[in-house]
């Protein structure tokens, strides 16, 4: 086992894990500021690679249409949250999961309605072959990845320390009546938060659209994405961009090692065996509801 | 004689008349259609009275399905034996499940659920020696004491009497001391604590009965349909069972006979506009929990008055002289 | 030997100590009032007896049999039972659904049986139906046992908390403010049938209240905490008297 197929490997495990790590602070962001899991977020990142789909399909660049979906992902999800999650906030926690599945589900079937089950392709400029360093091959698009989720954990981090609305959107997830009585408001907290992680989501579509090709399937991601969520402990964003990364690794080493079986099974083996046994994650705090 | 009553037996009735007048189609239709009644039973137990979020119910039904298949066809039993033996096995991973997960509500059940689903998901996948892998399983008709049930109106039958009795079995639990301690359960976890109900136990078995009736109903579905493969036991097919309680009325065993009756026509129903039916049922699924989250049942009893008794007007004034 | 025995208790979460180094004694039959302002530690104490919450230190016996550390629900099947401060009903159900799941644990019938609905189980859930029935007639609550528990006033669900509560024919039965919510004609009644039960069925009662003037009629004897200490102990009447209590409690009814 040479330390070049380790290496190897362990860039692969990196990128693929930055794409979990970024679905599960899609996860993790509406979670920490309303409390809730939006089980939708798979197609969400679906709804993303679509809406590329249709924007390269009138002649517009890669570099111009993610903007748009972004902006497009943003609006998405607001509209979501005002008209279909505020109402039903107070609802005991089975009609909320319930809820945002069949929200996914109508946006998948939406999906399949138009363009059935049939696989499309964009272009984007960091598709191509691998950049070669030394003994290492590096596929462009892994390197996107990293830095992408490096970016956006950045900015993520600064957002949250540094700005008001980010102290805001703290403030309402430590104690949402204490902040409403401070003057924040805590309905454009929830709007923002959500707006926030459907882009996050549809910027995964984005990233993966022009890799593995867009096809309604690809939101069955958001499993990855939960694992990653709940390795951080569901509440931290720095957890769940460790639980991305160490997922990734550790499937991309397994597959290497013990075969696409293994491979298969590690995510759902974490899931199970954390939640049952550590469901606070490796980083989170112990206050997870027990009865 | 009781309104009630004499509808119970109308229905039965007619059911059993069914066969005179149906095609071998529509006779397979309402086969599938109490399947998923016994599935609605089950789940309703689990999520409307004990209130226990699961998205693995599917799974459940693939375990009854593939056990049950195996032993009619690797071993031979005869179907009174494999369909109990499937039922059992489910009941008992049910339980395992369960177990562990005792302690766990709301999020993280769910995705504990959610876990269970994908994992028997690539179990059934990745040993396709014992399960016939994503190619699926063949399975005989049922035979019992050597009379193969070959015909459809025999098979018919044989459905129909096995689903009354999961009909009653889940009443009986329902309006048994296990029934009200899965609603105290869920409704107060502490006051059940305070009774001396044993609430952790309880919601084992909660699993347990669960499973029990998906794995039953997984069991006859591989009967009926004769072959079996793993995109039926997968998170839509949960989400479907969901939808069976929700929209008839969790916690009731009417509820779940609605809902599933209802929901196994609609693909039917909507039998020229297919394309849609998929969309169509997810705003259906949305609709019914944003707007009637106490399903028709709730409807129904809004005309009744039942679910909305009020005091009497006048309260008679307790301890005034 | 006392029914409910309390050695230097300490109960703390979140950083406060809510209960301090307490002792206490109840004998069996006994009517006891547990009195405090807010904030004295009474719900506490209840919560760790009853075992919803682990104490810090010290023990808790009841029967004689250590209780700390033991489930909840079995402390409840040694004959402890509680009601709610806020009455924790089961709201969509009925009164008398409410009441007869108070049974629960005096049923002995299994899921198979219940499946089957053997006479095992048909015997034993109509026997318990005319228990459930007797109790609302003591309670006044008969006209009222198909209403929606989650649709009555307050103190009329306190009531159907305390019948429940009955069912589980506890040996010694903690009330947690069981009068606050009623009229005072409500109350007066609760207290009566209380008693009257307390005394027909050897039920030793433990009564929480911030309110002296129900423990005048209903407690032999009175401990008063404060700040999560005891403070006093002794009948209503010397409690009513006591200079310390009456300091403790200045400005609220006495």
């Amino acid at each position: 086992m040479t330390s070049r197929i380790i290496l190897q490997l362990a860039l692969s495990g990196l990128s693929i894990g930055s794409i979990y790590a970024l679905v599960g602070l899609a996860l993790v962001l509406p979670f920490k500021a309303s409390g809730i899991v939006n089980f939708a977020q798979g197609e969400i990142v679906t709804f993303g690679a679509y809406l590329a789909l249709i924007l390269t399909g009138l002649g517009l660049p890669y570099l111009a249409v993610v903007p748009l979906v972004l902006i497009g992902a943003a609006a998405f999800g607001t509209v979501i949250e005002r008209l279909l999650i505020r109402p039903i906030v107070h609802q005991p926690e089975f009609t909320l999961v319930i809820v945002t599945f069949a929200i996914g589900f109508i946006i998948k079937s939406a999906i399949r309605l138009h363009w059935q089950d049939n696989t499309f392709s964009i272009e984007a400029p960091f598709v191509g072959p691998p950049l070669v360093l030394g003994e290492l091959r590096l596929n462009p698009a892994y390197l996107v990845y990293i830095a992408t989720t490096v970016l956006v954990v950045v900015a993520l981090l600064f957002f949250f320390g540094h700005s008001k609305f980010g102290k805001a959107m703290r403030a309402t997830a430590i104690d949402p009546i204490a902040a409403k009585l401070m003057g924040v408001r805590i309905g454009s907290v929830f709007s923002a938060a959500w707006a926030l992680s459907t882009m996050l989501g549809a910027s995964v579509g984005l990233l993966l659209a022009p890799v593995i090709g867009i096809n309604p399937e690809i939101g069955h991601l958001i499993l990855k994405g939960l694992v990653a969520a709940v390795i951080g402990g569901f509440t931290s964003l720095g957890g769940a961009l460790a639980g991305g990364l160490l997922l990734g690794l550790l499937e991309t080493y397994a597959g290497a090692f013990f075969g696409a079986t293994f491979k298969n099974l590690v995510p759902f083996g974490v899931l199970i065996l954390l939640l049952l046994l550590r469901p606070q994650g490796l980083a989170g705090a112990s206050s997870v509801r027990r009865v | 004689m009781h309104t009630r009553t004499m509808l119970i037996l109308l229905g039965l009735a007619l059911l059993a008349a069914l066969p005179l007048i149906a095609t071998s189609y529509y006779l397979y239709l309402v086969e599938l259609a109490m399947i998923n009644v016994i599935v609605a039973i089950g789940l309703n137990l689990l999520s409307g009275n004990c209130g226990q979020i699961s998205l693995c119910n599917a799974s459940f039904m693939g375990i009854g399905a593939y056990c049950t298949a195996l032993c009619t066809t690797r071993l031979g039993l005869p179907v009174l034996i494999a369909l109990p033996s499937g039922a059992m096995t489910s009941a008992l991973l049910g339980a395992a499940l369960g177990y562990p997960a005792r302690r766990l509500s709301g999020l993280y059940l769910a995705l504990t659920t959610l876990g269970f689903l994908e994992l028997v998901g690539v179990v059934i996948e990745e040993f396709p020696e014992i399960t016939g892998g994503i190619r699926g399983l063949k399975v005989p008709r049922p035979e019992m004491f050597g009379y193969s049930f070959q015909s459809n109106v025999s098979l018919y039958f044989f459905v129909l009497v096995l689903t009354m009795g999961a009909i009653t079995v889940g009443y009986n639990i329902q309006r048994s001391r296990y029934g009200r301690a899965f609603d105290a359960v869920r409704q107060s976890p502490f006051a059940a604590q305070a009774l001396g109900i044993p609430v952790a136990r309880i919601k084992v078995i909660a699993f347990s009965l669960n499973a029990g009736f998906a794995g039953f109903a997984g069991g006859l579905l591989a009967s009926v349909v004769g072959f079996i493969d793993p995109p039926e036991f997968g998170i839509l097919t949960s989400i479907q069972h969901i939808t069976f309680i929700v929209v008839g009325g969790l916690g009731s065993v009417a509820g779940s006979i609605a809902g599933a009756v209802l929901l196994t026509a609609l693909p039917e129903v909507l039998r020229g506009v297919q394309e849609y039916s998929e969309l169509i049922y997810g705003l259906i699924l949305l609709g019914t929990l944003m707007f009637l989250p106490q399903g028709l049942v709730g409807v129904v009893a809004k005309f009744d008055g039942l679910r909305s008794a009020k005091p009497p007007a006048k309260e008679p004034a307790y301890g005034a002289p | 030997m006392a029914l409910l025995e309390i050695n230097a208790l300490s109960v703390r979460f979140g950083g406060v100590t809510a209960v301090t180094d307490l002792s206490l004694a109840i004998s069996a039959g006994e009517i006891h009032g547990i009195i405090g302002p807010n904030g004295a530690g009474k719900t506490s104490l209840i919560n760790a007896i009853t075992g919803m919450v682990t104490p810090y230190s010290g023990s808790i016996r009841f029967s004689n049999k250590e209780i700390v550390g033991v489930a909840p629900h079995m402390i409840s099947s040694f004959g402890l039972g509680r009601t709610f401060q806020h009455v924790e009903l089961f709201a969509d159900r009925s009164v008398f659904d409410n009441v007869l799941t108070g049974f629960f644990r005096h049923q002995s019938y299994g899921v198979f049986a219940a499946a089957a609905w053997f006479a095992k189980a048909s015997k034993s859930e109509r026997r318990t139906q005319d228990l459930t029935r007797a109790l609302l007639d003591a309670f006044d609550l008969a006209p009222l046992a198909d209403t929606r528990a989650g649709l009555l006033p307050f103190g009329v669900q306190k009531r159907v908390d305390i019948a429940r509560a009955l069912a589980a024919e506890p040996k010694l039965l903690l009330l947690d403010e069981p009068v606050s919510g009623m009229s005072e004609a409500e109350a007066e009644a609760a207290v009566a049938t209380m008693r009257k039960l307390a005394r027909e069925h050897g039920i030793t009662l433990v009564v929480v209240e911030h309110n002296m003037r129900v423990l005048m009629n209903l407690a032999e004897r009175v401990t008063v905490l404060n700040q999560g200490r005891l403070l006093a102990s002794g009948t209503p009447v010397e409690m009513q008297a006591d200079a310390a209590v009456i300091e403790a409690y200045l400005g609220d009814a006495v």
